[in-house]
């Protein structure tokens, strides 16, 4: 159905003046929301709320920051393209500190916590330094750069300037930034004085471009009001377009398009979104999206008793981790499916261990082949040997964890931490795990049932069919598994059977879908939820659930979106 | 004052000892008259408590294997068959305190309420958030730099071990509320991090260098205030960029407190696994990054330095068994006395006495720091150490029952005399928390004082009773 919005859109003729952008999506999301499916229970932000379903009401930008400093990712990549390398900078990347960890937000990309101090400094000193000797003292390199002859090598420099700066900066330079490189490439002979006076100033002068703040970070300068928005520029939103889609800077046809002025329609953002969608750059970024997601950094913590075990290595954590990356790759960009299939589908890749791990007969080897699981135990991402592996003892599984997971990741329900000096787990004494963890956990009464009893447990248990290293089973210390429960998923109490029933009854939720698009607009936008984000999210996660938005389509939608194109009128203070 | 462009330093009994040494300036001193230098303080974190004497479900009675027999002077005899044994080499330089209680903030995790708090004495910005929470306040590391450093340059802020892991890697160093510090984890980065500048070059070189630097940052200033008097610009984007301006200068001693050339190339080859889980590995990373903190603090370039050893709770880290020469579990689990990472695996057997060994390997890299602040004689004729305190604390007083009481602090040097040496101390307060005051006790030792002008006293959370502990004080 996607499919059919497109042409209805363009035939709505909308492509307009900036003094449209304002109204460009009003006509289509009263349809959707009006031929839509039932009213929601209530946004995300307040889970606790249910009220009557708000009004259709246009989606708008959230505020934000004005200067979003490039992550070492993006750094790196960007320097490749700025400077037309054969490959990427990483090992100067290397050199950089990490940044320090922010809690609250779940992605790596909050512009607030992304600053230059001192280590980082001087280390994009000494890489601009490194790298502007590479390029400058190898002819071929230069070349790649440089603007045709000129008369003089000042007239051949300004041309340089102009044209690099422009990269350099993501936009046109003013005439006075022009004059200023100018300058120091006039100092070019003082500077490098065994070069050409030529190389020598591009030299100084390309040193200059990658220590400029207009590079290190994206700056958003727009600031007039057209109705209740902020549009940006053409550039301004080539570069959002990039970083968010390609974690670089435009490349030359993105630039080509926002100096042609066609970034200002939503058929010309659109355009461009999946064209880069189907560019291998942003197979990285949807890898990297969900390896946060998924927690995959995890799986390296894996560690089965190799003796109960013994069919799995010490590399398992490894194998999962790739499993996970075939797995996404595949649904996103392959069959271009939807959250539903991250969630639901038994296709997935395995080698030689995790077939073994997954009781896959066949003769099975090092190399990953794509292999459909057992449809009456498998069912989505959720039980592949990732997930729950890496929330497991070495000898047991542990479904508080995997239920903590399932509720912040998944539902967007947050659970606060559990108070200090807990006694430990019982020893089993013939009972199952899950009797156990409930024995332990859901004494009626205490503290502890509050939290254990309605949102953890119920979230995890459908998952103890599934051993500490995913393995499917049917018994547990000599009784049979019970992985029913009664998960309440936004004030609806679901009743689930097992593993399978419960991957069903998530894909079915709006909120889920709404939950897995607001992570997507917190990635891309490189800040935390904000409430002006609240109907987009809500008009795709029903979008998502009918099973009538892909991934791709997802992602498409949110850079298209009013909020991605436009700055809320007041900023933050 | 200037002194002689290279400095030879000699080592016990007058030889030359293979150590990095001093080329160009030293410090200049608020007081001329001496040529002293300036106070400072390396912390030293080990995480999960250590194997002192304490009852525990898994192993029972646990006998005392870390502190010195009985308070007062330090012996041989005192210190003999106790982790603190490593160190009697230094035992005149000792000053271990007992009895430094953290506060019980509700953390939500022993390890967070820890970490986050030892170099702050701040609860959390957001209470019972677990392993993601974040402190409430600026680390006396981060202050002494502010206040203390030539230019204001940021204390150094050293990692060894697998990135990332529980509380996110580096946990130890705030800026302000909130704002973590970056750390340094390759020694080889963190070094010409140090001595702002590439390493490797020639004088000449260094020169030039200098020169097209200061061209380029001209211009780069330039750039970054014009965008300071964007009047759109929100307070997180002002706080950025006066960051981001404030480094953009050209470092007074950049470039002349370095090593020797082939020092420095050993130091750019060894990369003995700063990211590794192996324990061996992570502390050979730490002992490196003490020869930078040491080198920078002879040279006066920085008076604070923090080296961190592991993640929030150094669950990444396997440290050697010496009795087997295998890896142990990881340390976290070792400090549980279980196979999990909290009370619900199996017990792991011998594992206090696990825990023990890796106080021992600790306590000898603490050695290496000790020996090298040691090594350094100044031109006043004292060595280093003297100037100083090497601090080696903990985030926890304990495995198993993750306390916040008696956390160990064993300080080394005397900050000019100012700390008492030689000994073992109880800290007053009973059972009160009393950890800010002994951080207020090291601040001031370093120089720092309160608004008054008085010793430090209000350090972190101005809910916790002021004050130094006077016991430390000679």
């Amino acid at each position: 159905m996607m499919e059919a919005l497109v042409p209805r859109m363009r035939s709505q003729g909308l492509s307009r003046e900036p003094a449209e952008r304002g109204r460009w999506w009003r006509p289509v999301v009263l349809g959707l929301v009006l031929s839509g499916a039932a009213g929601c229970e209530g946004t995300i932000s307040t889970p606790e709320g249910s009220g009557p379903p708000p009004p259709a009401v246009i989606e708008k930008p959230a505020p934000s920051v004005r200067m979003a400093r490039l992550t070492h990712v993006q750094w790196t990549h960007s320097v490749q393209e700025l400077l037309r390398l054969d490959a990427p900078p990483t090992t100067l990347a290397g050199t950089f500190r990490a940044d320090p960890a922010q809690s609250g937000f779940l992605f790596d990309n909050d512009a607030r916590a992304l600053s230059v101090d001192e280590a980082l400094w001087g280390a994009y000193q000494r890489a601009a330094a490194e790298l502007a000797g590479q390029v400058t003292t190898d002819a071929a390199k230069l070349a790649r750069l440089l603007p045709p002859s000129a008369a003089t090598g000042e007239e051949r420099a300004r041309a340089f300037v102009e044209s690099f700066g422009l990269r350099a900066h993501r936009r046109p330079l003013a005439a006075e930034e022009v004059e200023s490189y100018l300058g120091l490439y006039r100092k070019g002979p003082q500077a490098y004085a065994d070069m050409p006076a030529f190389e020598g100033g591009i030299r100084l002068v390309i040193e200059a471009f990658l220590q400029s703040p207009h590079f290190l970070y994206r700056v958003e300068r727009s600031t007039q009001a057209v109705g209740e928005l902020v549009p940006l520029d053409d550039y301004e939103v080539a570069s959002r377009l990039s970083y968010g889609l390609w974690s670089t800077m435009p490349d030359d046809a993105l630039f080509a398009a926002a100096s042609e002025g066609t970034l200002h329609s939503r058929e010309g953002v659109a355009a461009q979104a999946r064209r880069m969608l189907q560019d291998a750059r942003s197979n990285t970024v949807v890898e990297a999206f969900h390896r946060t997601l998924f927690d995959v950094p995890r799986y390296a913590a894996i560690r089965p008793s190799l003796t109960r075990y013994p069919q799995v290595s010490e590399r398992l954590g490894e194998y999962a981790a790739r499993e996970t990356t075939l797995f996404v790759q595949d649904v996103v960009f392959s069959r271009k499916g939807g959250y539903s299939d991250l969630l639901t589908s038994p296709a997935t890749f395995v080698n030689d261990e995790l077939a073994r791990v997954y009781g896959l007969s066949g003769t099975f080897t090092a190399d990953f082949v794509p292999v459909p699981l057992d449809s009456r135990e498998r069912k989505g991402v959720l039980t592949q040997v990732g997930f729950l592996a890496s929330h497991a003892t070495s000898v047991d599984p542990d479904p508080i964890h995997r239920g903590v997971f399932v509720s912040e990741r998944i539902l967007c329900r947050k659970i606060g931490a559990p108070p200090a000096n807990i006694p430990p787990l019982p020893a089993p004494q013939g009972r199952t795990n899950r009797e156990v963890v409930a024995s332990h956990t859901e004494a009626p009464g205490t503290a502890c049932a509050g939290c254990h009893s309605n949102l953890i447990n119920p979230l995890g248990f459908p998952f103890e069919n599934f051993d500490a290293i995913g393995g499917y089973r049917t018994t547990d210390n000599g009784h049979p598994v019970d992985a029913s429960a009664s998960p309440n998923i936004y004030g609806e109490t679901v009743q689930v059977r097992d593993a399978l029933d419960l991957a069903d009854a998530l894909a079915a939720n709006e909120v889920v879908h709404a939950c897995y698009a607001q992570h997507w607009v917190e990635y891309l936008h490189g800040r935390p939820f904000a409430p002006e984000d609240g109907p987009l999210v809500e008009r795709l996660g029903k979008l998502s659930k009918a099973g009538n938005l892909s991934i791709v389509d997802l992602v498409v939608e949110v850079v298209t979106s009013e909020g991605f194109v436009n700055r809320h009128p007041e900023e933050l203070p | 004052m200037k002194l002689s462009r290279r400095m030879v330093l000699k080592g016990l009994g007058g030889t030359m000892l293979s150590l990095p040494f001093l080329e160009g300036l030293m410090p200049r001193t608020a007081h001329a008259a001496d040529s002293g230098v300036l106070p400072f303080a390396i912390f030293f974190r080990q995480a999960n408590g250590v194997a002192s004497a304490q009852t525990t479900s898994e192993i029972g009675a646990e006998p005392e294997r870390f502190w010195p027999r009985s308070l007062g002077a330090l012996t041989s005899e005192s210190l003999a068959g106790r982790a603190l044994g490593v160190l009697d080499d230094h035992r005149a330089h000792l000053l271990v305190v007992r009895n430094v209680n953290m506060k019980d903030y509700n953390y939500g995790d022993g390890h967070a309420r820890g970490a986050l708090q030892g170099l702050t004495a701040r609860g959390p910005v957001v209470e019972g958030a677990g392993g993601d929470s974040e402190s409430g306040g600026e680390s006396i590391d981060n202050r002494i730099g502010r206040e203390l450093n030539p230019q204001q340059r940021d204390s150094l802020v050293f990692y060894a071990g697998r990135r990332g892991g529980w509380l996110g890697g580096p946990c130890l160093s705030y800026r302000s509320s909130n704002v973590r510090r970056a750390a340094l984890h390759d020694p080889w980065n963190a070094y010409q991090t140090m001595i702002g500048g590439p390493g490797g070059l020639t004088p000449e070189a260094r020169e030039q260098l200098l020169v097209r630097q200061r061209s380029v940052n001209d211009l780069v200033k330039a750039q970054l205030q014009a965008l300071k008097q964007r009047p759109e610009l929100s307070a997180s984007d002002h706080e950025r960029l006066d960051l981001h301006l404030s480094n953009v200068r050209d470092l007074e001693v950049a470039l002349s407190c370095r090593m020797r050339a082939d020092q420095e190339l050993i130091l750019q080859q060894e990369a003995p696994g700063y990211d590794s889980t192996d324990g061996t590995e992570v502390l050979a990373t730490a002992r490196l990054h003490m020869d930078i903190a040491v080198m920078a603090m002879a040279c006066g370039t920085n008076r604070a330095a923090v080296i961190q050893v592991g993640n929030g709770n150094d669950g990444d880290t396997r440290y050697r068994d010496p009795d087997t020469g295998q890896l142990m579990e990881n340390f976290h689990y070792v400090s549980h006395r279980r196979s999990s990472h909290d009370s619900s695996g199996g017990i792991i057997t011998g594992s206090d006495l696990l825990h023990h060994h890796v106080d021992v390997q600790f306590a000898n890299a603490f050695k290496h720091l000790l020996d090298r602040l040691v090594a350094y004689q100044m031109p006043d004729g004292k060595r280093l150490i003297e100037h100083g305190v090497a601090v080696w604390y903990n985030d926890l007083g304990n495995g198993p029952a993750h306390s916040p009481r008696n956390v160990p602090f064993v300080l080394a040097g005397s900050c000019n005399g100012f700390l008492k040496q030689g000994v073992y101390v109880e800290a007053s307060g009973g059972g009160n928390p009393n950890h800010n005051r002994m951080l207020n006790t090291i601040g001031t030792a370093v120089g720092l004082r309160n608004a008054a002008g008085g010793y430090l006293d209000d350090f972190g959370d101005p809910a916790l009773t002021k004050g130094v502990l006077s016991e430390l004080i000679a």
